[in-house]
């Protein structure tokens, strides 16, 4: 885009910024690409199950598909089992690393910094942009998840994991519950993708860093060795939603998801004013 | 550029202000309970009313064995006893977490959570109900009418309040106790009762029983092993709500589509349902601390099973499966013994 409509951009104040700013993220072809992709999880899986001879048994497959026969709506709940661990982060991880690294590289920065908005506000503005793809994110599964769901298996009763038999309406509930338990997982990444990409100038780089450290994140999480650091593992909690699909429901980990999310927002965001502000832009 | 470094503080702030408030959190002090003696604490325990709750627990293990691969698959054939050891193996070895509710006299609600997967017993009456929801299989026992329902269902050893009465009503002259310093469980103050074996001939270094200084519940059972300094095994709560639990969570019908299975009840009262019925009455020597059990498996051919040979072994007279607090001698002959002893206490018990 050329330099003078980023200026005219960056002159505007508070809300408006941020209409801008996310006028921009959705306008770009790579952010609808990557919702597209996130989409055709749950309408493939939904797809093979409908297509299969004989619906998929107890134990088999991702968690919670054989419900999906019962209850279309339990596709959503399948399709985030199987996107959180690495193909949500890794949008989000292109998004969050591409914030402040990306206007870097294409020399649109400075532009930006120009307007009197300043470099806190321009920060929280690339913050909540990416938490609005985070909540786009889990919603397009979601609401894909029960869109395919429904019109292949139609909606109805739905087993939670405690055996007990719930309706239709708590089970709208519950998966909602569940993609709100996993859009706040994403906040505490997104953080640490702003911070990363005020770091570097390579939006690649940063995108790549991000998506890295979510790995190594998981991978940790996986060694008993470390179990003193597990709780603060920004990655703990990610699929602790089962706990939601209990009856009652759990709240334990939900909160303390919450909190830790919470807390890795404001060490990162901290972070990254830190680095922001006191950083030479020269591009 | 002289005050950059002021613009790093919030991200210094941060740390400071979240570690402050775990500890915060911790901290948070007990009330002052007033002092009583392991007699009257045992009384305590024993006079407590019936009272609804819910709770959340969690119980840990470290007994120096290999943690077993989640979810080990027993061959298709392997037989109710093979089973039952697994099952037994991996309540040893594995780490568990869930909830406990309490409503009337005779309703109960256990839930062990897995990761995407939930074990439920549920007692109603006389109705007892069991959910696996791993393979979607329930299984249905009617209980005769004069049996207790709540110590009869399966899955007892999860729940703190069963396995501490468990081992107080197995204390006996062999055993001292002592009242430690007050602590703290799930938010609630209690007295820490420590039960000592008299004995050097076993295994187990101490037993302590937080008991809840209020109402005499007991809150957390740890076992520690002679000579090491943290427990081999704790069973906890983590939080406890003293307040009645929803009555509808005690009334359970199984989902559609699930195996359901009719399961007798169990002959003898207070066993196991599947392995009272189908294992060998086991035969204990010695008493106390030093009780070894005997089970006669030679038939069942459970020695052979590769699983059991891959933890155990070699020793004088069998395989050995060795932990900080229990050993397991399957015996040449086919006969198991276990026992919170010595190993040397073991070949002898299987000599005579």
């Amino acid at each position: 885009m050329p330099a003078d409509a980023v200026a005219v951009r960056a002159r505007t104040h508070g809300g408006a910024l941020l209409a801008s700013e996310l006028r921009v993220l959705f306008r770009r072809w790579r952010t609808w690409a990557m919702l597209a992709a996130l989409a055709s999880i749950p309408v493939l899986m939904a797809v093979v199950v409908r297509l299969s001879s004989e619906p998929p048994g107890p134990g088999e497959g991702p968690p919670f598909l054989d419900q999906v026969t019962n209850n279309g709506m339990f596709v959503a709940v399948t399709a985030l089992v199987v996107t959180t661990p690495l193909f949500l982060p890794l949008t989000v991880a292109v998004v969050s690393g591409d914030t402040i690294a990306g206007e870097a590289s294409l020399g649109t920065l400075r532009y930006l910094l120009v307007a009197p908005a300043g470099r806190v506000r321009l920060l929280l503005v690339k913050y909540l942009s990416a938490v609005v793809f985070c909540l786009a994110a889990s919603g397009t599964v979601l609401l894909v998840g029960w869109a395919i769901g429904v019109a292949l298996f139609g909606a109805g009763e739905a087993t939670l994991l405690s055996g007990d038999t719930i309706g239709v309406g708590d089970a709208v509930l519950r998966s909602l519950l569940v993609g709100a338990h996993v859009s706040i997982c994403m906040l505490g990444l997104a953080a640490v993708g702003l911070f990363i990409s005020t770091l570097t100038d390579a939006g690649v780089g940063a995108m790549a860093a991000v998506a890295v450290l979510t790995i190594v994140a998981q991978v940790l999480g996986q060694l008993d060795q470390l179990a003193w650091l597990h709780p603060w593992l920004f990655t703990h909690h990610w699929l602790a939603f089962a706990d939601l699909l209990r009856e009652p429901v759990v709240w334990t980990s939900f909160t303390q998801n919450a909190l830790l999310q919470a807390a890795y927002v404001a060490f990162f965001g901290a972070l990254a004013y830190g680095r922001f502000s006191t950083k030479d832009v020269l591009s | 550029m002289a005050r950059t470094w002021s613009r790093w503080l919030p991200a210094a702030a941060v740390p400071l202000v979240v570690a402050g408030s775990v500890a915060f959190a911790a901290q948070a002090g007990a009330d002052e309970l007033p002092e009583r003696t392991p007699a009257e604490i045992l009384t305590l325990l024993a006079d407590r009313d019936h009272q609804p709750f819910s709770g959340e627990f969690e119980q840990t293990s470290d007994l120096g064995l290999p943690q077993l691969p989640g979810g080990v698959e027993l061959p298709d054939d392997a037989a109710g006893d093979a089973a039952a050891v697994t099952a037994v193996l991996e309540a040893l070895t594995s780490d568990h977490s869930g909830r406990v509710f309490v409503g009337e006299q005779d309703q109960a609600r256990l839930q062990v959570f897995e990761t995407f997967g939930e074990r439920d017993v549920i007692v109603n009456g006389n109705e007892v109900w069991a959910y696996d929801s791993g393979d979607n299989s329930a299984t249905h026992t009617t209980l005769p009418a004069d049996a207790d329902a709540t110590t009869a269902a399966p899955g007892q050893q999860y729940r703190p309040d069963e396995v501490a009465d468990h081992l107080i009503d197995a204390v006996g002259p062999s055993t001292e106790l002592t009242v430690r310093e007050d602590v703290e469980v799930a938010g609630r103050a209690a007295y820490d009762l420590v039960l000592t074996p008299r004995t050097d001939a076993t295994l187990v270094g101490e037993v302590a029983i937080a008991v809840d200084g209020e109402t005499g519940q007991p809150l957390r059972v740890t076992v520690t092993a002679r000579g090491e300094a943290t427990p081999a095994f704790e069973i906890a709560y983590t939080s406890l709500d003293p307040t009645a639990p929803d009555a509808d969570l005690f009334e359970f019908t199984p989902p559609a589509g699930a195996d359901v299975e009719e399961v007798a009840p169990p002959s003898d009262q207070g066993g196991d349902a599947s392995a009272s019925a189908q294992h060998p009455e086991p035969s204990v020597i010695g008493t106390g601390w030093e009780s070894v059990v005997i089970i006669d498996a030679g038939a069942t051919g459970l020695g052979d099973e590769p699983l059991l040979a891959q933890l155990t072994t070699a020793v004088d007279g069998g395989r050995l499966l060795g932990t900080d607090l229990v050993n397991v001698l399957v015996a040449d002959d086919g006969r198991i013994l276990v026992g919170a002893v010595p190993l040397e206490r073991l070949q002898a018990a299987a000599a005579e």
